[in-house]
């Protein structure tokens, strides 16, 4: 093995981990099939999720290091990802494991599913070539098909796969598209190199390059559910098991915007001084004008979208494409502050928004529904229930004293710093109020209506104990949130 | 003492979660005591002010979130103090007020106490971002406190108010960003704010043309404080909020809440931006003669007694605004006076038709159906009928009550200003037209012969006099004697129209 080889090797430890992990469930299933009834999958994961953490910590790079000739990079962003995902991982497990949604059976697949997605994710967040971030991107969607179908005999959930997958194919047979011509462009796959070619060739063949990147664009839009390929998500976030759709509004997305940092800056912009990038012009104006306007309309349709809608779940699953809106609002300045919003801001949304999602899965499990009419007087007959889900709402909704408005803040003052982008900021304040409203509707079914039948069903201390553990951060994090702050920003200073 | 002050009844909102759900009397015992403390500490405060600066007081600072220079950050001034005093004062008396719900007691009693502690922090704070988490957060237990507990459209009232109020301070969040990033250095504190005053001159581009920053700082903080005051065209949620509001509720929001709103434009828009509000002054003077007259006929239009006096809020917050307008001491004298009298006469009304809605369970001057809704009551409960004529006439602004010598002075100080006369000379209709509708009124349900209806109704009890009692005397004694209250403005106010030459 070349020094090179066994160095990128340490690096890429965290992913090892996952490996093994996934591994060690395979060699399970196969030997000892009585572990499919038991909770066993579920520690297995677990475990995993908390050693690759705890490997991550152990080797986070104070500079950015190409591995594996150049195909990923680990720094600070890659790090920061690979916590979330494994948090994430972890959080959609539990929650899977302690509803019922899924049956006994599909748990222990459910499990091995969701580590190789985590796997995919990680390759997605640190890619620095085209074809590595297919690969990463095609692991997780692949995987994310099959999860979304989890529940066979359940129509709802086998549409959703399909849609899922019919868009997923189409979305990444673009984009594989969009990638050949990059490289009939510039003859390389690298971003580096890319991005070197694009420089000396003085943007030139201007249409050329412009298709290939509004067709990068439609197969990262798709994994983030950005305008316009964002129709796939309500369909599949209602009809997936609710502890899956938890999961893949948080973590699938949150890869794609690790490899769209990773594609924006490092393909499609020059680096200047430390923590400053110039956006590479692209048709008429730099991409960050194009990424102003997909933001906005991102945020428009999910919010607009939301408003009518009478399943909780669509509420959300619209809320959450509204959200991409706001986060895309992080690239039009091309520099580390914004970055550093985007990644608070995936924090702050990690939280609320699996928060948000458990309490949906604990409802519909008391109410076998996930209407608002279901949720009537939830607040009421469990305030612990009722409390928490409205923390995670104001949260969202980006009220102050929680984390949602720390996010929302460092977008915003992300926005109004970058000159001739006031615009985007007023749209998108504009837009947190219209958020309010639906939000707020979820509230109003919770505490200020009467529920129709009272359901005596406590609620277990785990579901307890995790919606604690995703509660107070997103108040914490909301009042003081200084030290989170600095350490994202240490992380994203190494990266380049 | 600060931070006690705005800290104790969030304290108290905790102590009331932990304790179980049926000992109302404890729950209520502890809800007494958490606004009683901020009540002594603020008559402390009160005996220890310095009236002859015009410097924050009783200053309390810590660094908070170094990355952004925010600081936690206290102090009060003249403009100010006399909030703080009236935020303890009546949130005390509204927990006498709250004694009869009996639904979901604990919920109610924690989203009091929180929601006195957002406001005393509003008023405390000195640190725009700080003083943002307060302005916001007290939306939550309002939204909750109308929605909850309120009357039968209270679920439309809570999400409108909502809505409203959160359309507005996100316009301020914006300038709040805009505000830190124009200066050098960076900064979120006011007091440097208006010492630097850095955005005069400078140009922002928005939607493709340049607009001079200050103006455009100075409109967007205006709205968002326009809706809490509220000033028309923004006060459609009022009549709303407060008629659905439980009692106390109402109380807070005229007595304590839409002082926010004219707050905040004296904390803010004035000193941090002379040269805008210089400007925008004329327009204020408009739309400030706009709410007194527009308030006034829709009072007089109203058939439900709790309506009237919601659209009389809106009337007698006109007032301030014409007083601030004026940019001169007299006036702004007269607008900080008049948020304070306006605090307590307006807060003697809502509780008294609280009281009588808590009996008759319906508030109608003159019911749907044509007939009168009471009439002539004032020879069954004589008690209620005094207390309900000295808020009327301290409303209307008769010489001797405390309404009287606030409207003089704001008269005074905008007619001093040679292109307002007209505009005053209007708006001095608003004070016939306010006699007409709370005298109409008066007439209507007290005098003239006795509906036979509420023959049995009885008078207040010990309670509901003592809760009105503190305010019956503010009210005289302000009349007769403004001193205590004019004093504690008077440096800072003389300081603040400084800067407007």
């Amino acid at each position: 093995m070349t020094p090179e080889l066994i160095s990128s090797l340490k690096q890429f430890a965290p992913e090892g981990v996952i490996i093994s992990g996934l591994v060690f469930l395979f060699i399970m299933d196969a030997i000892l099939p009585s572990s499919r009834e038991s909770r066993l999958p579920l520690f297995v994961v677990l475990f995993s999720c908390i050693l690759g953490a705890l490997v991550t910590i152990g080797v986070i790079p104070t500079e950015a290091s190409s591995l594996f000739s150049g195909v990923i990079q680990s720094d600070g962003v890659t790090t920061f990802f690979r916590l979330l995902f494994f948090f994430s991982c972890a959080g959609g497990t539990l929650l899977a494991y302690e509803t019922k949604v899924l049956d006994r059976d599909s748990l222990s697949e459910f499990s091995l599913l969701i580590l190789c997605v985590t796997f995919g994710m990680c390759l997605m967040a640190s890619a620095t070539n085209v074809l590595m971030l297919y690969i990463g991107i095609e692991t997780v969607s692949i995987i994310s098909f099959v999860m979304a179908g989890l529940k066979r005999d359940d129509a709802r959930s086998n549409e959703a796969s399909l849609k899922y997958l019919i868009f997923g194919a189409v979305a990444s047979a673009i984009m594989i598209y969009g990638f050949s011509l990059i490289y009939g462009v510039t003859g390389s796959l690298n971003y580096g190199d890319i991005a070197k070619a694009l420089i000396e060739g003085g943007g030139e063949p201007k249409w050329a390059i412009l298709l290939s990147m509004v067709m990068v664009y439609v197969g990262l839009a798709y994994k983030i559910s950005a305008f316009p390929l964002h129709f796939w998500t309500p369909d599949v976030y209602e009809g997936a098991p609710t502890p899956v759709t938890a999961f893949f509004s948080i973590a699938p997305k949150a890869a794609g915007f690790g490899a769209a940092i990773r594609f924006f800056l490092c393909v499609l912009s020059t680096p200047g001084e430390a923590g400053v990038w110039t956006p590479m012009a692209l048709g008429h104006g730099a991409w960050t004008q194009a990424i102003a306007v997909l933001s906005v309309l991102t945020m428009l349709v999910g919010n607009l979208s939301a408003i009518g809608q009478k399943n909780v779940k669509r509420i959300l699953a619209y809320s959450s494409v509204a959200h991409v809106g706001y986060l895309l609002m992080g690239f039009v300045s091309a520099n580390a502050f914004g970055v550093t919003a985007v990644l608070f801001y995936l924090v702050a949304y990690c939280l609320m928004n699996l928060g948000a999602f458990w309490v949906v899965g604990l409802v519909a499990d008391r109410k076998k529904s996930e209407d608002l009419e279901a949720f009537k007087g939830v607040g009421w007959e469990d305030p612990f229930l009722g409390v928490t889900m409205a923390i995670f709402l104001f949260s969202l909704t980006g009220i102050p004293m929680f984390s949602g408005f720390v996010g929302k803040f460092l977008l915003f003052s992300n926005v109004v710093q970058t000159p001739g982008f006031l615009w985007l900021a007023v749209i998108g304040v504009l837009n947190s109020v219209v958020s309010l409203f639906y939000y707020a509707n979820i509230l109003k079914a919770m505490w200020l209506d009467k529920p129709d039948t009272v359901v005596e069903a406590p609620v277990s201390s785990v579901h307890r104990i995790a919606l604690a553990v995703l509660a107070i951060p997103t108040m914490v994090l909301g009042l003081y949130f200084e030290p989170i702050l600095k350490v994202t920003q240490s992380l994203v200073a190494t990266f380049r | 003492m600060l931070s006690w002050m705005t800290f104790i009844p969030l304290l108290g909102a905790a102590v009331v979660l932990t304790l179980p759900r049926q000992q109302h009397n404890l729950i209520r015992l502890v809800s007494v005591v958490a606004t009683a403390i901020p009540l002594v500490l603020g008559v402390v405060l009160f005996l220890r002010f310095d009236r002859t600066t015009a410097a924050m007081q009783f200053v309390e600072r810590a660094p908070w979130i170094a990355s952004f220079n925010i600081e936690y950050y206290f102090g009060v001034d003249g403009l100010s103090f006399p909030m703080v005093l009236l935020t303890v004062l009546l949130s005390f008396l509204c927990i006498f007020a709250s004694w009869g719900i009996e639904k979901g007691v604990k919920g109610y009693f924690a989203m009091f106490l929180f929601l006195e502690s957002g406001m005393m922090g509003v008023f405390c704070a000195l640190d725009f971002f700080f003083f943002f988490i307060f302005w916001e957060a007290m939306l939550l237990p309002m939204y909750f406190l109308i929605g909850i507990w309120g009357g039968k459209d209270k679920v439309y009232a809570a999400i409108k108010f909502f809505l409203y109020t959160l359309f507005g301070s996100v316009l301020m969040l914006l300038v709040m960003i805009g505000m830190y990033y124009y200066s050098e250095p960076h900064t979120f504190d006011l007091l440097k704010l208006a010492e630097l005053r850095p955005f005069a001159g400078k140009t922002l581009e928005l939607f493709g043309t340049a607009l001079p920053m200050d103006k455009l700082f100075w409109c967007g903080l205006f709205i968002g404080f326009a809706i809490k005051v509220p000033i028309w065209p923004f006060h459609t949620w009022l009549p709303w909020a407060h008629v659905e509001a439980p009692t106390a509720v109402s109380v807070i929001l005229a007595g304590v809440l839409l002082k926010m709103g004219t707050y905040g434009i004296l904390r803010m828009n004035y000193p941090i931006l002379p040269e805008a509000t210089q400007w925008a002054s004329m327009g204020m003077v408009v739309l400030g003669v706009i709410n007194i007259l527009y308030g006034a006929f829709c009072a007089m239009a109203q058939k439900d007694l709790k309506k009237l006096v919601a659209y009389s809020s809106v009337s007698h917050m006109g007032y301030v605004i014409v007083g601030m307008a004026s940019l001169n001491s007299t006036g702004v004298n007269g607008a900080v006076l008049q948020m304070f009298n306006h605090g307590t006469s307006t807060a003697m009304l809502f509780l008294l038709v609280g009281v009588v809605y808590d009996r008759v369970h319906h508030r109608w001057i003159i019911k749907p159906d044509g007939s009168q809704g009471f009439g002539g009551i004032a020879a069954v409960v004589p008690v209620y009928t005094g207390m309900m004529a000295l808020a009327v006439f301290a409303s209307l602004g008769l010489p001797g009550l405390s309404g009287f010598i606030s409207e003089a002075l704001v008269f005074l100080g905008a007619f001093s200003v040679p292109r307002f006369q007209t505009m005053v000379v209007v708006s001095s209709l608003g004070i016939v037209l306010g006699a007409a509708y709370l005298l109409w009124m008066f007439m209507r349900v007290f005098l003239g012969p006795l509906n036979e209806e509420h023959k049995d109704l009885e008078d207040m009890n010990w309670r509901e006099r003592l809760m009105l009692v503190p305010l019956c005397i503010l009210v005289i004694v302000l009349g007769v004697y403004p001193m205590p209250v004019l004093e504690l403005m008077r440096v800072s106010v003389a300081q603040l129209v400084s800067y407007f030459g």
